[in-house]
């Protein structure tokens, strides 16, 4: 194992997170934001991070059914994100449309869009169904980093 | 030369240097482990500042478009030499005195105010709204806590200038020798306002909740930080860490600086400084909300600029009452 391969291991314990909510109900939001990832179940402790900014993150949360209105942003906004990174899509909505799919507003499945690495399907999904996405996007990055 | 080597260690060694950058990194990930098990969680592990400064460095580095690719670049690399230069200039009573030739107490103030400058123009060069927010932002907090550090400075000056000559001195090392001598400052009734004055700078010298209205994460999105990756914001993180224990090294120097010598001198240092970070800095920031910035900015310029002040008046008066 050489030095490089050590270094990339450190990294690997810092993957931060960014959240994309692509017309969201809110419900995975919630999840992810008050009850997976901070309080209760604490991701921290993998050493994950919200940012703020996208330019900082490794890791995008994707939720919601990508609604026509939010597809340019959010195409923007994912570009910006620097590499190596991994993307995470929470809950149903972004594999099928969910509850809305067949409407005429959305753009799901979100991956014609999207590299989309992991699926947590869910509505919402259970937190530690989130908690084993995150997880296996970690070891998806350490193989791009 | 022969003054060169020492000069040499000190500045890529101890105390500055790796020793220094180690240390901010360790304080930093002592704050966010104990702020999480105060919040009821497990926490990151103790080394996760370190974690993220090598995943800074494998990320790539974008900049704006529309940015000043020149300052953009600079502020961080600014900013981080500032501190590796005042690390410098603060001693370890004890351990570490730092050479005549290097600078005092004022060259220390100017040179804490660089990594304020350096997010200044971060935000300003970066062409983004919200970092243009956090520059307006950084430059009110840097008015209102900037006084009161000046204060405080004169304040210990006079009151040790009175004791041990006729002029109040600005030296870093005659202030921590007088304190070994005479006792600590933190003992001295006069100083009182200027201790909690200074309790109230650090933490919004350090840019923590609830004074880190320049970076509000949830308000402007991290701020003058919001367009930096990769390497680039690991400067930041680096100046930061350091700056840490810049500050808080300080604090002790101008307060509390232990009156051993050698190995216990520095275990005793490293303890205080824990202590200044875990109650000055994680405490806080678990407990409070954040202030808006006008709440922050006359809240300074009344209480902490106040307190400074009733201090520099009282060792003036008594610097006059016992003089022949």
């Amino acid at each position: 194992m050489t030095v490089l391969d050590r270094l990339k291991d450190l990294a690997a314990r810092s993957p931060w997170i960014y959240r994309i909510n692509s017309g969201s109900c809110n419900g995975c939001d919630v999840e992810c934001a008050t009850t997976a990832l901070i309080p209760r179940y604490d991701v921290e402790r993998l050493g994950c991070q919200y940012c703020g900014s996208p330019r900082h993150a490794d890791i995008v949360l994707i939720t919601g059914p990508l609604t026509i209105h939010v597809l340019g942003p959010a195409q923007r906004v994912f570009a910006e994100i620097p590499d190596p990174k991994v993307t995470v899509a929470i809950g149903v909505c972004p594999i099928s449309g969910g509850i809305f799919r067949e409407s005429y507003s959305i753009c799901a499945p979100i991956d014609k869009y999207f590299p989309v690495d992991v699926n947590v399907p869910g509505c919402p999904p259970r937190p530690q169904a989130i908690l084993e996405g995150v997880a296996k996007a970690i070891a998806i990055w350490r193989e791009r980093l | 030369m022969s003054n060169l080597l020492p000069l040499l260690i000190a500045a890529l060694l101890f105390p500055g240097g790796l020793f220094a950058l180690a240390f901010g990194l360790a304080l930093k990930g002592a704050d966010r482990r104990v702020a999480a098990r105060l919040q009821g969680r497990v926490g990151p592990p103790l080394a996760q500042p370190l974690f993220d400064l090598i995943k800074l460095g494998f990320k790539r580095m974008m900049a704006p478009d529309a940015a000043c690719e020149t300052v953009f670049f600079a502020a961080p690399l600014t900013g981080a030499a500032a501190m590796l230069l005042a690390i410098l200039l603060v001693p370890i009573s004890g351990v570490y005195a730092p050479a005549t030739l290097t600078g005092d107490l004022i060259v220390l103030i100017y040179l804490l105010a660089i990594p304020g400058v350096a997010l200044m123009l971060a935000g300003s060069s970066s062409s983004s709204p919200y970092g243009a927010i956090g520059f307006s932002r950084e430059m009110s907090m840097m008015i209102a806590y900037e006084g009161p550090i000046v204060l405080i400075a004169i304040a210990v000056g006079l009151r040790v200038g009175m004791a041990s000559g006729s002029s109040p001195t600005f030296s870093l090392v005659d202030i921590v020798a007088y304190q070994k001598s005479h006792g600590a400052l933190l003992f001295d009734p006069v100083m009182w306002p200027a201790v909690v004055a200074f309790a109230f700078f650090y933490p919004a010298n350090l840019g923590i909740v609830p004074f880190d209205i320049p970076e509000a994460e949830t308000e402007v999105l991290e701020g003058p930080l919001l367009e930096y990756s990769g390497p680039a914001l690991a400067l930041f993180k680096v100046m930061s860490a350091i700056k840490a224990v810049v500050v808080l090294g300080l604090g002790v120097a101008l307060f509390m600086p232990l009156p051993f010598t050698g190995l216990i001198a520095l275990v005793g240092w490293i303890v205080q400084m824990l202590a200044l970070m875990l109650i000055g800095v994680t405490a806080l920031r678990v407990g409070t909300g954040r202030m808006r910035i006008d709440q922050a900015f006359v809240f300074f310029l009344k209480w902490p600029l106040a307190l400074a002040a009733l201090s520099v008046v009282a060792a003036a008066y008594l610097t006059v009452g016992v003089a022949p």
